[in-house]
């Protein structure tokens, strides 16, 4: 019999919350800091230019400017790096996208800075630019960089594709575009840094990895990373756009030529222009079947368009290419993707990281499927979902994560039952679709994925987790001490954690990936086994026992006369002397030679999977190609759910942003040559827009994991436009193609008999 | 010039540019931070909601010469500091609505602003009201269950 959890597994309340609902908490543009100036941020007007000449002296006369900053002037490296040192703190010689850092400006007000920008004189030679990812492979295309286009290319095969397409009985092709999305974090970039009198900096960030940070600091500032101190302070949401050292360098940089305290504050265009983006992508997907539905092989080739700076497109690449084969077995696999720059705001990390474009292309190719060969749609998804003991096409083996998928498919089945009963409003057309989805955990073979954490017990009782990786909003802060909490046998309300500060926190690595539950809920765990032990030893020590004669018990160390030592005592005492109750430990992902095939570029394969499906229902307009959604169902396995309240909003936010991908965001380039960057036309989903949201959560228990949880960041965005989108075809006929779905795009598509006539 | 008006029961007089943003009064000049900025001042998130003379508004979009004589209410003011939540706060924290919490205090005052004027509302009354507080972490879905939680607790307070 398992025995009984105490706190993990109960929606324990979030010990931010208070100062949130207050409005005391303090993000990064809300710091109190004396005298503090502002910098702001000259940038390209131009896709692709040279720069001929960048004259400052009118700005640096100006009154209340206090400082300019060139790449001239920076004092260390003049590019840094997520995963290559492709991306310059401010440009050299050249512009690559419109938006990109030029020159850097210190004023004492932050309208004194900004106006000042108008004084700087720069004379741009334009050169030819290319946007497109495809384009920007063809011979004679404009160099973004002079090593060429392609970034990153993966070619794999598995099986024999061409036997599978001479064997087949019904082979389907088409190409899907998804467009260019943006994390959307409500709170914009920010950083305010302190350039202290010794010659070091502090930097208080909103950022997803300030151990990253300090490292892409001290490099551009020339400093050696024990001089840059990264203080994390309240985070506004990142989804992958905090993964990014952009405003951190450019307020190092301001700090440092202004010897004082400097804010950068994005504005929400900047944010647009000069943080990551989702990978917009071209995928054509080819696809062999049998006609009892069978999938026997596919075919991909797939481009995903880099913008002008490599960020983590190549990690992004990967799990895109792992992706294209969704939650299905699929035994001959060709897949070759592109990863080319063009001349776009850079792309990077966002919430699912390559999944999202690989799940629409493959769930709309399912679906495709089905209609072609008139089945149920989800019963050829039974017919071909993979099974405990099946491979992913990488050669992994999917035994534990693949466990929950009969669920998941039973699960989806009740749900479009359930929705399938309601009819449509006038006018309007119902149809219901679904999707399955995988998301890999972690950062994949080859790469240090690991996280440390530390755990320490005070004099007054409570136990502090010094975490080192940040909680962005998602609340990893609570899951970490409820799990915690669970390994000391404590009430989760005794455990709190402690504002990351990489001068007292150890590193905790990115939080991303979907990876933090797991990782630092291991890391916890063993922290904690080691600091009971060292609470048995102090408290041994105190009492004249030997250990082996004692034992921990909730917070309390029993003495064998029956007597009870509280933890928080034993730490008054050692603290007495000079010496810390504390414990630390490091969990990392396992990639077992025996589980992870070594032929494979750094970064894959991924050896833990997590799993889920979506049904979406929609009404759609014919006349006017609107569409709404009125209902989500979410089926996700997430292991162990540690706060059920907290994973449901992974997945309603995660639902909510896949909402938006399938209907209503895009940042395309307007008319007027002008991307769009702002919320005015950048649509994010509203309270109207996403509908009540069912999650069911189906906790098979992954036994490497912390209690057996796995993770729940990113699953819920992936299935849920390939669902509308299959909706959409359920109601009307209409294939899609490309997202976002607006209402131009659903009248104009091809497919499909005219909605009015098309039989139910 | 001078402003005067009242931040939260409070008279305030402010020597300032007229043409400032309310925004950027309240929180260069007041230190009452909880009104944010994010969407770059064009009224397009309501993180910066606060509500004049008992209506909502986006801050950004109001000057502070508009608001002389009038009664501003911030997050700051719905409950002491250090003291017992307001009801829709407490929901907000007992829902799990908040997440980032970046648009958590304009939220709260949106809510506050309709409960005022309709006790007992509708779902879809909810969603209306919370449409111009532009979330990216929940998914509303808890937030509107907070909403809903805080009209039954101040029914029950009436």
């Amino acid at each position: 019999m398992k025995p009984e959890l105490g706190t993990v597994g109960r929606s324990e309340p979030r010990k931010d919350a208070r100062e949130k609902v207050t409005g005391a908490a303090r993000y990064v543009a809300d710091l109190e800091a004396e005298g503090a100036l502002w910098a702001a941020v000259l940038r390209s007007p131009h896709h692709s230019a040279r720069i001929v000449s960048l004259g400052t002296e009118r700005a640096r006369r100006a009154p209340e400017v206090v400082a300019v900053v060139t790449s001239a002037d920076v004092p260390g490296q003049k590019r840094y790096a997520a995963i290559l040192a492709d991306q310059p703190a401010l440009a050299v010689d050249v512009v690559r996208h419109k938006g990109e850092p030029v020159a850097l400006l210190v004023a004492r007000t932050r309208e004194a800075a900004r106006s000042a920008l108008g004084l700087l004189e720069v004379e741009y030679q334009e050169l030819p630019a290319v946007l497109d990812p495809v384009a920007a492979l063809e011979p004679g295309a404009p160099p973004v960089h002079e090593n060429g286009n392609l970034l990153t290319r993966y070619q794999f095969t598995t099986g024999d594709p061409d036997a599978a397409f001479a064997g087949a009985e019904v082979v389907l092709e088409e190409t899907f575009r998804v467009q260019r999305v943006a994390p959307g974090a409500l709170e914009p970039e920010a950083c305010l840094a302190r350039w202290e009198g010794d010659g070091s900096l502090t930097l208080w960030v909103s950022s997803q990895k300030p151990f990253e940070d300090r490292r892409n600091v001290a490099a551009v500032l020339g400093l050696p990373e024990e001089r840059v101190r990264i203080v994390s302070a309240v985070v506004g949401g990142a989804f992958g756009g905090k993964e990014d050292s952009g405003v951190a360098v450019l307020a190092g940089l301001a700090a440092w030529a202004a010897r004082g305290t400097v804010r950068v504050v994005n504005d929400r265009w900047e944010s647009f222009l000069a943080h990551p983006k989702r990978h917009p992508a071209v995928v054509r997907y080819r696809l062999a079947a049998l006609r009892d539905g069978t999938i026997l092989g596919v075919d991909v080739l797939g481009h995903l368009d880099k913008g002008a700076y490599a960020s983590y497109g190549p990690a992004v690449a990967g799990i895109f290419t792992e992706s294209l084969t969704g939650a299905y077995r699929i035994p001959a696999v060709r897949v070759d993707t592109r990863l080319a720059y063009t001349h776009a705001p850079f792309s990077g990390a966002m919430r699912g990281f390559g999944g999202p474009q690989a799940h629409f292309a493959v769930e709309s190719m399912v679906d495709m499927l089905a209609a072609r060969l008139e089945l149920d749609p989800l019963e050829v998804r039974r017919r071909n979902a993979v099974r405990p003991g099946d491979r992913h096409y990488t050669g992994v083996p999917l035994d534990s994560s693949a466990r929950s998928m009969e669920r998941i498919l039973a699960e989806l089945e009740r749900a479009r039952k359930r929705l399938r009963l309601r009819e449509a409003g006038p006018g309007r057309r119902a149809g219901v679709g679904v999707s399955l989805a995988v998301q890999s955990m972690g950062l994949g073979a080859h790469v240090p994925d690991d996280s440390t954490a530390r755990l320490e017990w005070l004099p007054d009782g409570r136990v502090v987790i010094l975490a080192g990786s940040p909680d962005l909003g998602q609340g990893l802060a609570v899951a970490t001490e409820q799990l915690a909490a669970e390994a000391l046998g404590l009430p989760a309300a005794r455990v709190f954690t402690a504002p990351l500060d990489t001068r007292r926190s150890p590193d905790g690595g990115v939080t991303c990936a979907s990876r933090m539950t797991y990782l630092t809920g291991n890391a916890l765990r063993a922290a904690a086994a080691r600091l009971e032990a060292r609470l048995l030893e102090g408290a041994a020590e105190l009492a004249g026992r030997e250990v082996a004669e004692l034992r921990y018990q909730a917070g309390e160390v029993l003495l064998p006369d029956g007597r009870r030592l509280a933890a928080g005592a034993v730490a008054s005492r050692l603290a007495e002397r000079g010496a810390r109750l504390a414990a630390e430990a490091v969990a990392s992902f396992a990639y077992p030679p025996e589980r992870t095939p070594q032929e494979y570029p750094v970064g894959i394969p991924h050896v833990l999977h997590v799993f889920c499906g979506q049904v979406a229902r929609v009404e759609v307009d014919p006349e006017l190609g609107t569409v709404e959604v009125t209902d989500v169902v979410a089926v996700h396995d997430v292991g162990k759910a540690v706060n059920p309240a907290a994973v449901e909003g992974q997945i309603e936010g995660g639902v909510a942003q896949g909402l938006g991908y399938a209907l209503s965001e895009d940042m395309p380039l307007k008319a007027s040559g002008e991307w769009v960057d702002g919320f005015a036309e950048y649509l994010l989903p509203t309270a109207r827009d996403v509908p009540r949201i069912e999650c069911v959560l189906l906790e098979e228990a992954e036994a490497s994991g912390p209690w057996g949880a796995k993770g729940v960041g990113e699953m819920g965005v992936a299935p849920t436009a390939p669902a509308v989108a299959n909706a959409i075809f359920d109601a009307v006929g209409v294939r899609l193609t490309r997202l976002p779905a607006s209402p131009e795009a659903i009248l104009s598509s091809p497919g499909g008999p005219p909605p009015g006539e098309r039989p139910r | 010039m001078t402003v005067s008006f009242a931040v939260n029961g409070r008279e305030v007089q402010i020597a300032c540019d007229p043409g400032r943003t309310l925004l950027e009064v309240l929180r260069e000049e007041l230190s009452l931070t909880g009104a944010k900025d994010g969407c770059g001042g064009e009224g397009e998130c309501g993180a910066c909601t606060v509500l004049l003379d008992g209506e909502p508004v986006n801050a950004c979009l109001v000057l502070v010469g508009q608001v002389e004589g009038r009664r501003v209410e911030t997050i700051e003011g719905l409950a002491p500091p250090g003291g017992e939540l307001h009801p829709i706060q407490r929901a907000f924290v007992e829902a799990g609505a908040v997440q980032c919490g970046y648009c958590t205090p304009g939220a709260v005052l949106a809510a506050r602003a309709l409960l005022s004027r309709e006790p007992d509302p509708s779902e879809e009354q909810i969603r209306e009201a919370l449409a111009g507080n532009l979330c990216r972490c929940t998914g509303y879905a808890k937030m509107v269950d907070a909403v809903r939680r805080a009209a039954r607790e101040l029914g029950r307070e009436a």
